[in-house]
């Protein structure tokens, strides 16, 4: 499990490799090489580190810490199977830390950056109505049960797909560079992350890519069930490709109109899941 | 960076990969349960790659060492 938790750190650093470079190639750039990503962190490892006079000094690097060790817990959740929940308050502990990233840091850009994480929490209420309507349909939130109720019935992309799509929209505003992404914007510097330099960034880097890796594995776990090892490096694939096509494809939104999108596709999942209860199973 | 903050950088991703390392094995011979395992692993990975990063970016001498990776 140790050496499965090392190798996908590193295949999600590359996922989000190749979401950069895709976005790249459809704006007409040669973009970075795909392990772009793996390299910052190495790169960002042998950097010369300290904490800034203006930032708290525990909070500075233990938030670190805390990024990495939460997703490790999440990732352990993933491969045994255990409660969607689970996974998903740690989703939401992601929002804490990245405002604790943004608080401790002392740098105007940072704070900003934390609030916004804060006002973005919008884009975890749709997440809440999918896990009910998959609680409606697989009577259970344990990633097993989910799985096998998919094996058994096929997958839930198919019979719960305005679910799968608000979960899409929850991956989407955690993707760099995407409509939603108001806690990194260029006015903001790199938002919340951006006094976190040298062994910090690189710590961050580890934390990106087993987040990626982790809510990649749990979309394809919830909505396509079981899946060989191959599989699942392909499905995700080609999910981060369909991120990156948004990603590229939209402008990034204003927090305002971020906020209001969010809540808008709350209100359609919301109206989905009445009639899941009402009319499909009722 | 002091020659002193690299040896201990040093010994705490020792201490990180022995923790990890044990608990993996206790687990595997069914002596520990997985949360167990799992918690010795949230706790101990974290400080452990940190500590890595340290202990390979802190140098005994006066300057940095560059990144060639490219």
């Amino acid at each position: 499990m140790i050496t499965e938790l090392v190798l996908a750190t590193l295949f999600g650093l590359l996922l989000l490799g190749i979401h950069r470079k895709v976005i790249a190639r459809i704006q007409r750039r040669p973009g970075p090489p795909v392990w772009q990503e793996i390299l910052h962190a190495a790169k960002f490892s042998f950097k010369t580190s300290w904490v800034p006079a203006t930032a708290s000094g525990a909070l500075f690097t233990g938030i670190v810490l805390v990024a990495i060790g939460i997703w490790t817990a999440a990732f352990f959740v993933l491969m045994t199977g255990g409660s969607l929940l689970v996974i998903f308050g740690i989703y939401m502990l992601h929002k804490i830390v990245e405002h604790g990233f943004g608080l401790s840091s002392g740098s105007p850009y940072g704070k900003y950056g934390g609030v916004r994480s804060v006002i973005s929490a919008a884009s975890e209420i749709p997440l809440f109505v999918g896990v009910a309507v998959i609680a409606f349909y697989t009577h259970s939130l344990d990633i097993s049960a989910i799985i096998a109720y998919q094996e058994a019935r096929g997958p839930l992309l198919l019979t719960a797909f305005p679910a799968a799509t608000a979960m899409f929209l929850v991956l989407l505003s955690k993707m760099p560079f995407g409509p939603f992404s108001i806690v990194e914007a260029k006015e903001l510097v790199s938002g919340y992350k951006t006094e976190h330099f040298g062994i910090w960034r690189a710590g961050l880097e580890v934390c990106n890519g087993l987040k990626t890796f982790v809510l990649l594995g749990t979309f394809l776990a919830v909505f396509i069930g079981p899946l060989t090892l191959p599989a699942i490096i392909v499905g995700m694939i080609v999910l981060i490709v369909l991120l990156a096509f948004s990603c590229a494809l939209t402008p990034m939104l204003s927090p305002f109109d971020s906020v209001t999108i969010q809540t808008m596709v709350t209100g359609l999942v919301l109206v989905y899941a009445v009639i899941v209860l009402t009319v499909v199973r009722p | 960076m002091s020659g002193r903050l690299k040896r201990n950088a040093g010994k705490l991703v020792a201490a990180g990969v022995i923790a990890c390392g044990t608990a993996f094995a206790l687990h595997g011979y069914g002596w520990i349960p997985l949360w167990v395992f799992a918690a010795v692993v949230v706790l101990a990975f974290p400080p452990a790659v940190l500590a890595l990063f340290l202990w390979w970016m802190a140098d005994v001498g006066e300057e940095d060492i560059p990144f060639i990776g490219y």
